[in-house]
């Protein structure tokens, strides 16, 4: 690949056929880090690439008001109340009310038509490092987080990002934070006067932020570490489906996205891993603010970061350039995000490419059709699959059950032949639904492929689906070594 | 006759004597909610609102969580046992750390890029079949292993075998293996479902046919039932682990209708990273713990036995004060199955499979 499309596959989603190929690619990937953002996409599959409607991305007071809703025409559901037990009414509640079906679309179109890739893969890097999987009371607040504490916070520190991803309510559901309460708690004390009455202390996102968020187990933290950690957000909730008046007598505010609840929250300055840590809601800004340049944390996710975008077997040199942005910066992304393009650019090793950014990269190169429009989100489409479907089929959605460590970028965690089938069946799918605009002796061309790409798609034969085939399932676009 | 003395792979050695499939329980499953020690006066003092009811009852001391009848008709009719108060040895409470050494064996975490079962597999030289979109660890160490789970993939047609072989041949080394096997596969659609219980049909039956896998891998997650491990209406049916464990025996039942003659010679057993806290926390569920329980099922058991050398449940009794205390090395009892059913020496087993020579052998207590 010539070294304009090698940079794109490694840290970004490939240029599509209407862009201009920069000549300095050093310096575009670094200007990237601030490129225009919006959500671009496509309404109908006939359509022109345009901005994605406002109404189809609500904000956090909409998306609960929405799901306060969804929630009481269940309950009509089970009553059989104002016929909402009829299939239709059932299916237009789950329609209007839901967000993942619109959330996961918008993220695919972002990344097939963006012209901000390197953020996107960021984005998706971030994403996958803090995982929410879906418990469905948080589905409609997975596209949120990702939007809103990771991609608007991409040109911030990681110590903000980490504090807007732990106290928002998708993830204090996923890790059962909303109704942990403080052993001292006024809420704990009072419930222990009653009978049958349940309250204390839960350590789930307590232990994660530490283990997989922050430090990692390398930093030697104990039981009490993640005590102390799990008292310290204590307090930290969600009041989704309670109207905002109510919500504003509760927790004292009508932001969805700082809900601390001082009833649940536990007395006295709490120690983590040696740091004194504050009473109070400022407690857990003044934790997080600590981990985040924690050396521990440092070397964990540069190494991280390595491995996703620089090579699978990094080089120690490698992170440690990295690192030392990190500390030089005081955790500023963007300087952190520059040392990660230039370490991918500066190591000639493959980086294997994840299911979903394969695809991309592929929708990208041959500009074929393979998402719906926004229109048809919830229409059935006798050529093109469900979004859902796809990332389903892939083996890897940020809309899934999964578990917190989220996916591996190490090549060995993806070698299977169901795992490779799906690559050859997507691209068969892609190209016979697709339609794909550039054929494969053009792609070659653009992203200057390799002899062994080269020799592998002439073999295949004159059909254009075999070597359309061939060509997306040569190492060379996997992101793998050719022989 | 000239071919005499030749070995043509796959018909020259012994076949194994068995075949063993292992159920991964991810999250940490609960052995005191599956397995409780009604017996134990400290088990109703701590887990009084998480505790079934109408458990059904093994004998004086143990009882079974009503979400596994099958289990228990497997237990009446001496095709069952379980373990108790175990765990492999690993005391750090984090589910990646844990779910890598159950799956690897290994001494340390992340020290293993192959699993015990594929190690054990290579020695025996037989192949393992995962029932999972991925290759688990725990099979990973012997070339001809496969897994399988069906696609559905619109407008994707028929793949011609000759193009992946072509693919095949541009890969290098592990990717080239991966592609060559799959152009030799048929690429007929398949109609098997992809849930758990299906996929256990379909593998017990993969493993009854002659040449078919004499290993397989299934995985069931969300054991991490950190809140609402019963339901707010105190029936522990509905709870979030009585779900989960209903699930796993369905699937026993799965495999047992698909095995089919070949139960016989069979044993099925659960693997989990730990288990769970022995008090509740504050939202209805339990933390991450040590010691938890294991069940094996199979025509290879003969006598159906509650395998546990009871630690209590006493606070002192209690690991580091809050675990269920491991008293068995589950690594034993995997070494037993895997000695059982591909006839492989415990010693072997021990030291090139677990890196642990001194590893006790339990065989007889299950076996016998």
């Amino acid at each position: 690949m010539n070294e304009q499309f090698r940079v794109a596959q490694k840290v970004g989603l490939m240029f599509r056929s209407e862009t201009e190929i920069p000549e300095d690619i050093k310096g575009w990937a670094v200007s990237q880090l601030h490129a225009d953002s919006p959500a671009l996409g496509i309404s109908s599959k006939y359509g022109k690439v345009k901005s994605w409607p406002q109404s189809m991305q609500p904000d956090l007071i909409e998306r609960a008001r929405l799901w306060r809703l969804y929630r009481e025409n269940k309950k009509k559901e089970r009553e059989r109340k104002d016929g909402q037990e009829l299939v239709s009414a059932k299916q237009a509640n789950r329609q209007n009310n839901l967000m993942r079906e619109k959330d996961e679309m918008k993220f695919a179109h972002r990344n097939v038509y963006g012209k901000d890739q390197i953020r996107m893969r960021l984005m998706s890097f971030w994403a996958n490092h803090f995982t929410i999987g879906n418990t469905f009371d948080n589905e409609s607040l997975i596209g949120h987080v990702m939007e809103e504490a990771i991609l608007a916070k991409l040109n911030s520190s990681f110590s903000e990002m980490l504090y807007k991803v732990t106290t928002h309510p998708g993830m204090l559901i996923y890790l059962d934070n909303i109704w942990s309460a403080g052993e001292e708690s006024k809420h704990t004390i009072n419930c222990r006067k009653k009978i049958d009455c349940q309250a204390g202390l839960n350590d789930n996102l307590g232990r994660e932020l530490l283990e997989l968020h922050t430090v990692s187990p390398s930093a030697g933290y104990t039981e009490n570490d993640i005590r102390q950690t799990a008292k310290v957000l204590a307090g930290w909730g969600a009041y989704f489906e309670m109207p905002l008046a109510e919500m504003k007598e509760m927790a004292g505010t009508t932001n969805h996205w700082d809900v601390y609840k001082q009833r649940y929250a536990e007395p006295g300055n709490k120690t983590v891993l040696g740091k004194v840590i504050g009473v109070g809601k400022g407690g857990l800004r003044q934790l997080t603010n600590h981990l985040a340049l924690h050396e521990n944390t440092v070397m964990h996710l540069s190494t991280k970061l390595c491995q996703h975008f620089v090579s699978d077997n990094p080089q120690k040199i490698d992170i440690d350039y990295i690192a030392n942005s990190w500390r030089r910066s005081n955790g500023d992304l963007d300087q952190i995000h520059s040392a990660v393009i230039d370490r991918a650019i500066n190591s000639k090793d493959e980086k294997f490419q994840w299911p979903m950014n394969w695809l991309f990269q592929v929708l990208r190169l041959s500009d074929a059709t393979f998402i719906k429009g926004w229109q048809d989100v919830h229409n059935y489409d006798n050529q093109l699959m469900e979004v859902k479907k796809i990332f389903e089929e892939l083996g890897q959605s940020f809309w899934s059950t999964r578990q917190p460590d989220g996916y591996s970028s190490q090549k060995e965690e993806w070698l299977s032949g169901e795992m490779f089938e799906r690559r050859l069946r997507f691209a068969d799918a892609i190209y016979n639904a697709g339609r794909p605009k550039t054929s494969p002796e053009k792609i070659m061309d653009r992203i200057g492929a390799n002899m062994t790409t080269r020799n592998l798609v002439e073999s295949a034969g004159g059909f254009r689906r075999s070597r359309f085939i061939a060509l997306m399932c040569s190492p060379e676009l996997m992101g793998l070594k050719s022989v | 006759m000239f071919l005499a003395g030749v070995p043509i792979p796959g018909y020259t050695k012994d076949k194994p004597p068995g075949n063993i499939s292992v159920i991964l329980l991810e999250g940490g499953m609960d052995g005191l909610t599956a397995v409780p020690p009604i017996g134990d006066p400290n088990l109703i003092a701590m887990r009084k609102t998480i505790t079934p009811k109408d458990f059904l009852k093994l004998n004086s001391f143990f009882g079974l969580h009503p979400s596994l009848p099958n289990f228990s008709r497997l237990m009446a009719k001496n095709n069952a046992s379980v373990v108790h108060a175990t765990s492999f040895p690993y005391i750090k409470r984090s589910h990646f750390e844990g779910q890598n050494l159950m799956e690897g064996g290994g001494l340390s975490p992340f020290a293993e890029k192959t699993g015990w079962l594929g190690r054990s597999l290579d020695l025996a030289q037989v192949p393992g079949k995962a029932l999972s979109l991925d290759m688990p660890l725990i099979l990973r160490g012997y070339k001809d292993n496969d897994n399988f789970y069906p696609a559905s993939i619109k407008n994707s047609n028929a793949l011609i075998s000759n193009l992946i072989n072509l693919i095949s041949m541009a890969h290098s080394k592990d990717e080239a293996e991966i592609f060559s096997k799959l152009s030799k596969k048929s690429s007929q659609a398949s109609l098997t479902p992809r849930d758990p219980v299906s996929l256990a049909k379909y593998a017990g039956k993969e493993m009854s046919k002659e040449n078919g896998p004499i290993a397989s891998v299934i995985r069931i997650g969300q054991f991490d039932t950190h809140a609402n491990q019963v339901s707010d209406d105190g029936y522990d049916k509905n709870g979030n682990h009585a779900k989960r464990l209903e699930i796993v025996d369905d699937v026993i039942a799965g495999y047992r209708e698909g095995l089919g003659d070949a139960w016989n010679r069979s044993i099925i057993l659960t693997l989990t990273e730990f288990g769970r806290t022995v008090a509740v926390n504050g939202t209805r569920g339990t933390e991450h713990g040590y010691g938890s329980a294991g069940l094996l099922a199979g025509g290879t058991i003969s006598k159906s036995r509650i395998i546990a050398e009871w630690p209590g449940l006493s606070k002192k009794e209690q690991f580091e004060g809050r675990d269920l205390m491991a008293t068995i090395d589950y690594r034993s009892v995997c070494a037993a199955c895997i000695e059982r059913s591909l006839g492989l020496d415990h010693d072997r087993i021990a030291s090139e499979v677990f890196f642990t020579p001194k590893l006790p052998r339990v065989y007889d207590y299950i076996f016998s």
